[in-house]
């Protein structure tokens, strides 16, 4: 149960800088990180006590895996969180072309 | 005074050794990736990573005039390509898509597990090539300028 709580504590320190925090780099770091803790929750959900990784070797039974599904559920989420970064990272360059700046309290011409 | 281009050149030296290395882990990764953990979308990612470490040490026109953008999208657009052919492969000689259509061998060698080797190799080297150029754009593309 601990362990869920500190994904929990992962997300809300993510949560904390998107919402608070002024640099869109930093607005962009808490986003990756809130992923982060929303993926540690997901292995977590699939863990069983005394579980080993789930990959089949000789002479391994198969019962004695933690579950696999969510875990490639997970690889595919960390794709997905990839190709985002690449976005707003993208779109952080464009800004800071435009307004040579990366405070969002300084972006707000509406055009121009 | 004139900056040479790159890192200093102890970050090159250092880069020289053990870029292969890195390079080489991300091949064994792809080529492992039915048998360990790992598989073609990590073994990908530290091939695109080797690239962008050489780009970082040593500038931007160092990889540029070695590695042609033009190749590194022929390369992802092969990557993407082929998996969707090799899914054809299984509909066309049986009737289902993506069906393992090659024999599945004796388990836990390397040489096993039908045509899943193939379409890690193939996943590899679109990510590989995709982290790369997401990397390159970023990094160098300025708009209004060429291409």
């Amino acid at each position: 149960m601990g362990l869920y709580f500190m994904s929990f504590i992962l997300f809300a320190v993510g949560l904390y800088g998107v919402l608070v925090k002024k640099d869109l780099v930093k607005i962009i770091i808490g986003l990756t990180i809130m992923g982060y803790g929303v993926n540690l929750f997901l292995i977590l959900i699939g863990y069983r006590r005394e579980g080993l990784y789930p990959i089949l070797e000789k002479g391994r039974a198969a019962a004695a895996m933690v579950d696999p599904l969510p875990q490639a559920m997970v690889l595919t989420a960390i794709v997905v969180e990839l190709a985002v970064l690449a976005l707003l990272v993208s779109l952080a360059v464009r800004l800071y072309e435009k307004y040579r700046t990366h405070d969002i309290t300084k972006i707000r011409r509406l055009k121009g | 005074m004139e900056r040479e281009e790159g890192m200093t050149l102890i970050v090159k030296t250092i880069t020289r050794f053990t870029v292969w290395l890195i390079l080489l882990y991300g091949f064994y990764l792809i080529m492992h990736g039915h048998l360990t953990p790992g598989g073609g979308f990590a073994g990908g990612l530290v091939i695109g990573l080797s690239f962008i470490h050489l780009t970082l040490a040593y500038g931007r026109d160092f990889v540029r005039r070695r590695v042609k953008v033009e190749l590194m999208h022929a390369l992802e657009a092969t990557g993407s390509l082929v998996f969707l052919l090799l899914g054809l492969v299984g509909l066309v000689t049986s009737g289902v898509f993506f069906l393992n259509f090659l024999g599945h061998g004796e388990p836990f060698t390397l040489f096993s597990a039908g045509y899943i080797p193939l379409l890690n190799l193939v996943i590899g080297l679109k990510v590989g090539a995709g982290l790369y150029l997401a990397f390159y754009y970023l990094a160098d593309y300025r708009p209004g300028e060429g291409k």
